[in-house]
This record gives structure tokens, C-alpha cells and sequence, in this order.
């Protein structure tokens, strides 16, 4: 028997009760259904995202999926997992994206999804946010999981959160004055065309995914 | 063959494991370290750094969403 058992064994002969969860989870299923029937009626596109939302919610608390931990995992444990679950998300998100522009395209309409100016402000923000991120335990979508869960410290999170976004928001007009008018917007398939754009990036990701599970196991072999 | 805790209760996703990390090379072959922890995230990235290292994991859970995990220095 090795230290660990020991110690566990030693540890855990005052157990604590643990309090039944089965109840709140019979409540909440009824009131996400109850929810999903009249969002139905309303107007079937809601029900659908409202389901939706529902999945994705604990399909990120189940898989500890974490935009914070996909960046900062790898210099802190080594671990690529969660870096590379970031890049077949932006893959999958690329090619739904590529056939719905390309789809509006085709009908000759506008081109739908944001196309933001790039510049040296992206980098400034993105530093900025990145560093608020890990300091606060979780970007947007893993404050909101980690709430949910009971995490109290999240709740300062996102109340600063939404302060600074409510700031960002009020003084977004000043900012699209100085810096974001005069930077240029760059849309990939007009630069390299659409098969250079599409295959290019998902090459890019790729080549990413394979240098990240290098990463990860260069050490044990 | 000693026993050293680390409270991380209340700590967010990174800390927990930094905390470890400052802490380990203190620690012998054969000892044991104990975190006490209370944010799902680091249940996710200690056991991993740990186990990448070689070393041996336990994770028990103590209260609702309050868990130990034990890491036994093999090397």
C-alpha cells in the first residue's frame, strides 16, 4: 500500500455528508423543458437556440473546455489538450463560416459576419485582455460556467466584467474615431481568394495542431 | 516520509497549481503533498501537471465541490 493510501485512509473516516443533487436536477430539467415548449411557440428558432445554449453550457463545464487554460496550459503544465480542442473549434467554425459567406456570396449578397479593422490595437487589447483573463480565473464563457458551478469569486468577475464592457461600450465612438477608422479591414478570400483563404487556413491550424501534440510529447519519448 | 498541505480554497484556476509548483521542490521522496481545493479548474490541471511528472495522484472529493488531491512524490 503505498503513502497515498494511507494517508486517504487516514483522512477520510470522518466523512462528510454530501447533500443529495437529484432534486435540483430534476427541478432544472423541468424548468429548461417547461422553458423549451414556450420558446417553441413563440418562435421555434428560439426553442432550438435555447437547447442550444443548454448543450453547449455543459458541454463546457463537462469538458473543462477554457479559452484561458488552451493559452496558458501549455507553459504552465505542458498539457496542449485544451489547446488543441481551440483549434478544431476554429477549424469547424472556419468551414461553417466559409460556406455560409460563400453561400451569401453565390446570391450576391453582402458578406454576413464581422469584418473588424486590424491593427496595432488588436494586439494591445488582446495583451490586455489576456492578462485580465488569467488573473481572473476565465474569459467570458468560463466565468459564466464557473458561476453557475458555485464559484463565488466568479461573480466579482463578471460584474467587473460587464463595468468594463459597459466602459468599452460608451467609449467605443472616441476610439472608431482615433485609431479604428484609419486601420484597414482585412478579409482573407479577397486577399489570397476564396480557395487560398480556405485552404490556407485550415492548413495554418493544422500545422499548429501538430506543433502543439509535438509540444506535448517531446519530453517522454 | 512527510505530509504537507497546501489550503487553495477560494484560489481561481491558476494559483492552485503555482502554489504547487513553488512548493514542490521542498518536498522528499516518498512525501506527500495535500490540496485542498474548491475550483473545478485546478482539479483539471494539477492532476495533469503531477501525473506528467511521473508522480502518483489521488483526488478525493471532501464536501460538495471542495476536493483533496494527493500527490505522492516518486521522484
Amino acid at each position: 500500500m503505498s503513502e497515498t493510501t494511507v494517508i486517504i485512509k487516514r483522512r477520510t473516516q470522518t466523512p462528510v455528508k454530501k447533500k443529495s443533487q437529484i432534486g435540483y436536477t430534476a427541478a432544472a430539467l423541468v424548468v429548461i423543458i417547461a422553458m423549451g415548449v414556450y420558446l417553441a411557440q413563440v418562435k421555434t428558432l428560439l426553442s432550438i437556440i435555447w437547447f442550444l445554449g443548454i448543450a453547449l453550457g455543459v458541454i463546457l463545464q463537462k469538458s473543462r473546455f477554457c479559452f484561458t487554460a488552451s493559452l496558458r496550459d501549455p507553459i504552465l503544465t505542458g498539457s496542449t489538450t485544451l489547446t488543441r480542442a481551440t483549434l478544431i473549434a476554429f477549424a469547424v467554425a472556419m468551414v461553417g463560416f466559409a460556406a455560409l459567406q460563400f453561400t451569401t456570396l453565390l446570391k450576391g449578397g453582402p458578406v454576413t459576419g464581422n469584418v473588424s479593422p486590424v491593427g496595432l490595437h488588436t494586439v494591445i487589447g488582446a495583451i490586455l485582455f489576456g492578462i485580465g483573463m488569467v488573473i481572473s480565473g476565465g474569459c467570458a464563457s468560463g466565468t459564466l460556467m464557473r458561476m453557475g458551478e458555485g464559484f463565488a469569486m466568479q461573480w466579482i468577475s463578471i460584474t467587473t466584467f460587464i463595468l468594463g464592457s459597459v466602459l468599452g461600450a460608451i467609449h467605443f465612438g472616441w476610439w472608431t474615431e482615433n485609431f479604428f477608422r484609419a486601420a484597414p479591414k482585412i478579409y482573407i478570400p479577397e486577399v489570397l481568394g476564396w480557395a487560398g483563404g480556405f485552404w490556407g487556413q485550415l492548413a495554418v491550424l493544422a500545422l499548429l495542431y501538430v506543433v502543439a501534440t509535438w509540444y506535448e510529447y517531446r519530453n517522454i519519448d | 516520509m512527510a505530509e504537507f498541505t497546501i489550503d487553495a480554497l477560494g484560489e481561481a484556476c491558476p494559483i492552485p497549481l503555482l502554489k504547487v509548483q513553488k512548493k514542490w521542490p521542498e518536498l522528499q521522496r516518498g512525501d506527500v503533498l495535500v490540496v485542498n481545493i474548491d475550483h473545478s479548474c485546478a482539479l483539471k490541471n494539477i492532476p495533469e501537471w503531477a501525473r506528467k511528472q511521473g508522480q502518483n495522484v489521488e483526488v478525493e472529493e471532501v464536501e460538495d465541490g471542495v476536493w483533496d488531491i494527493y500527490i505522492e512524490k516518486i521522484d
